[in-house]
């Protein structure tokens, strides 16, 4: 299989695999299948799919203004490539957009209800009007594919031509306004992002960030189809735009330093801390270690040394973008935010599936200079079929075969895809699962369900002490007192000892009765609590004659008789009612356990604030 | 009249009428203390099904939470369709009809208040509308109009202030010397009076007095001029290269025709 069938293989299946992945969110919805909450509205297909998306598409507007405005004729070749690149980055970056909208079928509402004071608005309306800008100056390019000869085609090419120069102006003028204003985007937000990235001069950082990034992106690009079609890379012209953004970047480093001095933050650049090290880090892959090995003449001629800047300048960059938007902004106490695989199988699918429109469109345009071309890569639209001289058979007609392997990938990803989507997505209930932290302590416990380190301090000595005086007027015996809390603990079930069926809660607590979370399992929601597999095995160990225990007819869920009819005595509460295996939440079971009596003694003491929250949850 | 409210944390009791009040009157569900399937992470209380919550506080303090109705909103100006809007009587509402979901105007807020209803398979933006619609028929907002101790009080956001600081002068010792939303971020709709610091309600702090919208109408007034000043900088640029180009052009073929007029003598 040549190196350009398995780099479009590999994208295809990362395509599929984000296709799938969006097609559940749609259904779904963000909160069912994306790690985002109300802690993290922003997560990462706004910082890069769009934040960062579009500083990638940046090529399309500096090479047009470096072969059209400077005329800088020799760099013409890049330049059908860039805005082929530009073009399709912004359709990306349209359709991540769609993706991360909570309601997609209003995107174009920017268009009719205007808002002028909002950067989102002005970034709106510039995406659109250069993308269509893009496609104008993308489409004489498309006409000279033969299918476009006919004279209407031919016609609109022609004026499209004659009005490259407005175009161009155009394009460079809706470029610096919507690049810089993704930096003024974050300006509203100073409460969120980190003061290391948050500056009033935002819109010229991200400008000037964005023309050097697209220089590089153009170098970037070109290597890949390089690699992909083993073609001969211009080193010659590479190296120039090298040069320039050499210049760029060292200008970008200059002023990002002096902002720091500006406002005074540089030593927090500096102390030491997690957003330091990221800032240090995003400053030095994305402009220092670039800007050095562009400007030492050796490392900018050499293959090596500008793939090595192109590749780190983007990396960085796109660290830029995302610790500004996305990982260093400030959130709420304990609220972390890592994007789950539907994220980024969104992401990775958007690009993937760009490069792959990519890859079509220069195997049947001429985007890159035919004497480029590896020999046996060439690869012209024009060209006629071969045939095998002796026996007839088209050459290189390995569609029938891409066709049965792409579908074959096709099935697996999509199996796959649908195996790993976070069980969340399936379930009626789409609030998110927020699992139960263990009880810490032995006379006084730590309660600290959902890891807040907001701990209740539950003197369990004490409280057995004052509920054993109640013994006998309230609780008969002292188990009565003690399963009011424990229900599952500590006395028989139907023979079954108690070792036994606690064997699993024992081993996970280490001792005594089974951590309450392992039943209440959920802090806020609901869950079962009913365990199939050790029923099977506590009933009949190693065999299934004895499913009619349970069931009644057929093995199914609907079959199977009432907890209530084995476990006689189980039960949460003293008057012995019926065990539901749905276990409330463990705060509502918490709450309810304690709330009640507070409630209760809160009248019979005259205390009124004994059952009110800061009771037990005091904050110190 | 500006509809403002001010809330009086020392009378505050943490009954919560106000929270179950403003589910019914909003149509937010059930109302179970407690109960609020919480899939958010900010855990202050607010959720898409809760606009008001009380946060409870070391030493039986009391402090609700809810939309401050910011003079000069960052939300609505971050708005791109403006789905967040300010009406003219000063209560932010919102109009789901035209949002998109994009979720600015959460990351926008200094105080923290919009939440998105992230169960939802078509999520909208939740937030304390001052009980716009109530107001409109001359009602109180719900959760003034269940308050017990009157802890939360309705009126003209300046009569508030002036009840505010004749609280404040009346019993110095009581209170923090300081009426929450005066002037924070350019002064809010929703007042607080305290004995304890109230802080913790803004998102980060210190919160600048100016509001937080100058910020990018600081940028976004020069978007024409820089518009226009780019359309000239590049075609002026053009124009100077592509003439100097031909006039180098010209001179090179000047010189040519001088020097092979000069062979021919």
């Amino acid at each position: 299989m040549s190196r350009r069938d398995l780099v479009k293989d590999v994208l295809w299946m990362l395509f599929t695999a984000g296709f799938v992945a969006a097609i559940i969110r749609f259904i779904r919805g963000l909160g069912a299948t994306t790690n985002l909450s109300d802690a993290t509205p922003w997560g990462l297909w706004i910082g890069f799919d769009v934040i960062a998306g579009v500083a990638l598409a940046a090529g399309g507007f500096t090479l047009a203004a470096t072969v059209h405005i400077f005329h800088l004729e020799k760099y013409r070749p890049l330049l059908r490539p860039a805005i082929l690149t530009a073009f399709l980055g912004y359709m990306a970056v349209i359709v991540g957009l769609t993706v991360d909208l909570g309601v997609p079928w209003n995107i174009w509402r920017p268009a009719v209800n205007w808002q002028h004071h909002s950067v989102l608005f002005e970034v709106a309306w510039c995406v659109m009007l250069y993308t269509a800008v893009l496609g104008l100056e993308f489409l004489p390019a498309a006409f000279e594919h033969p299918i476009f000869k006919s004279r209407v085609f031919q016609t609109i090419a022609h004026w499209l031509k004659r009005l490259t120069l407005p175009l161009v102006i155009a394009g460079i003028v809706l470029s610096t306004l919507h690049q810089s204003s993704l930096g003024s985007l974050l300006l509203i937000m100073p409460f969120r992002v980190h003061e290391l990235w948050y500056s009033p001069i935002l819109p010229v950082l991200f400008f000037v960030s964005a023309a050097g990034l697209g220089l590089m992106m153009v170098t970037l690009e070109g290597f890949f189809s390089a690699f992909v079609y083993r073609r001969r890379i211009e080193l010659e012209l590479f190296s120039g735009l090298g040069k320039a953004a050499a210049v760029v970047l060292w200008v970008l480093l200059g002023i990002r330093i002096g902002d720091l001095v500006w406002r005074g933050v540089l030593p927090g650049a500096i102390d030491g801390s997690w957003q330091s090290v990221l800032f240090l880090a995003e400053v030095s892959i994305s402009t220092l270690i670039p800007a050095v090995l562009l400007s030492i003449p050796a490392s900018r001629n050499s293959l090596r040394g500008l793939g090595t800047a192109s590749v780190l300048t983007v990396s960085g960059m796109i660290l830029n973008r995302l610790s500004a938007s996305v990982i260093a902004v400030e959130r709420p106490a304990g609220a972390t935010y890592f994007p789950n695989w539907v994220e980024f199988a969104i992401s990775i699918g958007i690009v993937s599936g760009a490069a792959l429109v990519f890859l079509f469109f220069t195997e049947n345009l001429k985007i890159f200079g035919p004497e480029t071309m590896h020999e046996e890569e060439k690869l012209s639209p024009y060209a006629k079929p071969r045939f095998e001289p002796l026996t007839k058979v088209r050459l290189g007609e390995a569609f029938r075969d891409t066709v049965a392997r792409r579908s074959a990938m096709l099935i697996v990803v999509v199996a796959l895809a649908i195996t790993f989507m976070p069980q969340r997505a399936w379930t009626a209930d789409q609030t998110k699962r927020a699992p139960v932290r263990p009880v810490q302590g032995l006379n006084v416990l730590r309660i600290n369900g959902n890891g807040n380190e907001a701990f209740v301090d539950f003197d369990h000595k004490a409280h057995i002490e004052r509920q054993s005086e109640l013994i006998p007027t309230v609780y008969a015996t002292e188990q009565d007192m003690c399963v009011r809390c424990h229900h599952l603990s500590n006395w028989e079930i139907d023979g079954v000892s108690t070792p036994e069926i606690d064997g699993t809660s024992k081993s996970e607590t280490g001792f005594g009765p089974p951590s309450c979370g392992a039943c209440h399992s959920d802090m806020y929601n609901p869950t079962s609590t009913f365990d199939h597999k050790l029923h099977v095995a506590l009933v009949e160990p190693g065999g299934n004659e004895s499913c009619d225990k349970c069931h009644e007819g057929g093995h199914s869920a609907n079959t199977a008789i009432q907890c209530v009819e084995c476990h006689k005595n189980m039960g949460p509460g003293e008057d012995g009612q019926p065990f539901d295996y749905i276990a409330p939440s463990y705060e509502d079971a918490m709450h309810g356990l304690c709330i009640e009596c507070h409630e209760a003694e809160a009248q019979k003491l005259n205390k009124p604030l004994l059952p009110s929250c800061v009771t037990c949850h005091h904050e110190d | 009249m500006k509809p403002a409210i001010l809330t009086d944390v020392t009378k505050c009791i943490g009954c919560e009428k106000c929270v179950e009040a403003c589910v019914k009157v909003n149509n937010l569900g059930e109302y179970k203390p407690g109960a609020e399937p919480r899939v958010q992470e900010v855990g202050d209380g607010l959720s898409a099904r809760r606009w008001t919550a009380v946060v409870s506080k070391p030493g039986q303090h009391f402090v609700r939470k809810q939309c401050r109705h910011c003079l000069d909103p960052a939300c609505v100006s971050a708005c791109p369709v403006g789905a967040m809007q300010k009406t003219a009587e000063g209560p932010i509402t919102y109009d789901k009809a035209i949002c998109m979901g994009c979720r600015y105007c959460i990351m926008a807020c200094p105080f923290g208040i919009p939440r998105y209803d992230w169960a939802a398979a078509v999520p909208y933006v939740n937030k304390c509308t001052l009980c716009y619609t109530r107001l409109r028929e001359g009602k109180l907002p719900g959760c003034v109009e269940v308050c017990p101790t009157e802890a939360t009080i309705f009126g003209d956001r300046d009569e508030l202030m002036a009840e505010a600081a004749r609280r404040l002068r009346a019993e110095p010792k009581k209170y923090v010397p300081h009426i929450y939303g005066e002037h924070e971020v350019g002064g809010t709709s929703v007042l607080y009076i305290s004995d304890i610091g109230l802080d913790f309600l803004n998102y980060k702090n210190p919160l600048p007095e100016e509001p937080v919208p100058d910020r990018t109408w600081a940028v976004m007034r020069h978007v024409p001029s820089v518009a226009v000043g780019m359309t000239v900088l590049s075609g002026g640029l053009y124009w100077v290269i592509e003439r100097r180009m031909r006039m180098a052009r010209l001179r090179a073929e000047e010189e040519g025709r001088r020097r092979a007029e000069k062979q021919k003598r």
